[in-house]
């Protein structure tokens, strides 16, 4: 009688599926940067050595350029709509951080203007961005 | 003699596993992404309009910023180093000491930064701020 000797499989990992999941997970990540979208208005940022982290959960960022020009998400609007903008984001969550990014060269009649609308709501917390400068 | 089927050998699926790596990587630079919008700066607590805070004069270190940036402590120009030590001296006399910007309403607002990062530096904990010929 001829023995057959079963050959033993070797344990095999199947790694085909490895890059299904990177790509699904690249795709997850990538709709999520984009949710989180930064609407930018092209500013020179102050630059600080000692500065501390601002950012909470939620967030608003009230832009101003060197002209005086105040945008939200990309949007331009005077004081006025401001303080409805602040007003509803405020409504809808009021723990929400508000950010005052302005550009280096800006008069600070504009910053204090806007920094009037919060006071007149009795919103006492401001953040004041600047860019983080090593020495 | 006996006639052996040879057993069907799987295709081969090809090599992947370097595509967790990679994954990995992309993974993280995503993150790292991510991190570039945290803002930082300065947090400030703005004043009640309608209740104002009462210092004692001799407490008070009133700066001015220009519309051109320049500093001056009581109407005399001083450079941001005497401003640093006069800052250092008034602490010293008075640990709870209050220091009180006016600003021009042309001043560039890095130079309004500038001030606040050395109030901070120095670790004031009293700081008011106003625009000059506008409300505290």
């Amino acid at each position: 009688m001829i023995k057959l000797r079963r050959k033993k499989a070797r344990p095999l990992i199947p790694m085909s599926s490895m890059s299904d999941i990177g790509f699904l997970l690249l795709i997850f990540i990538m709709l999520i940067s984009l949710m989180n979208q930064r609407h930018e208005v092209k500013i020179e940022y102050c630059e600080a050595v000692q500065i501390e982290k601002t950012q909470e959960s939620d967030n608003l960022e009230i832009w101003i350029d060197r002209n005086g020009a105040i945008s939200i998400n990309g949007i331009s609007m005077d004081l006025k709509e401001l303080e409805g903008i602040i007003v509803s984001t405020i409504a809808l969550e009021p723990t929400t951080r508000v950010h005052i990014i302005a550009d280096r060269n800006t008069p600070y009649r504009y910053v204090n203007a806007t920094v009037m609308v919060l006071q007149r709501l009795q919103h006492r917390v401001v953040s004041l961005v600047v860019r983080e400068v090593r020495r | 003699m006996m006639h052996l089927r040879k057993r069907r050998v799987p295709d081969d699926p090809g090599n992947s596993g370097s595509l967790n790596d990679l994954s990995f990587l992309l993974i993280i630079f995503f993150l790292v992404i991510a991190g570039f919008n945290i803002n930082k700066g300065f947090l400030m607590n703005l004043p009640d309009r309608d209740r104002p805070r009462v210092v004692q004069t001799e407490e008070l270190l009133r700066c001015s910023l220009g519309p051109d940036g320049s500093l001056s402590l009581g109407g005399k120009a001083v450079t941001e180093e005497e401003l640093r030590g006069e800052i250092k001296a008034m602490r010293e006399k008075f640990p709870n000491m209050t220091f009180l910007l006016e600003i021009d309403p042309e001043t560039p607002y890095h130079r309004v930064v500038y001030v606040i990062h050395e109030i901070r530096v120095l670790k004031v904990e009293n700081f008011s701020f106003r625009m000059s010929g506008g409300e505290a």
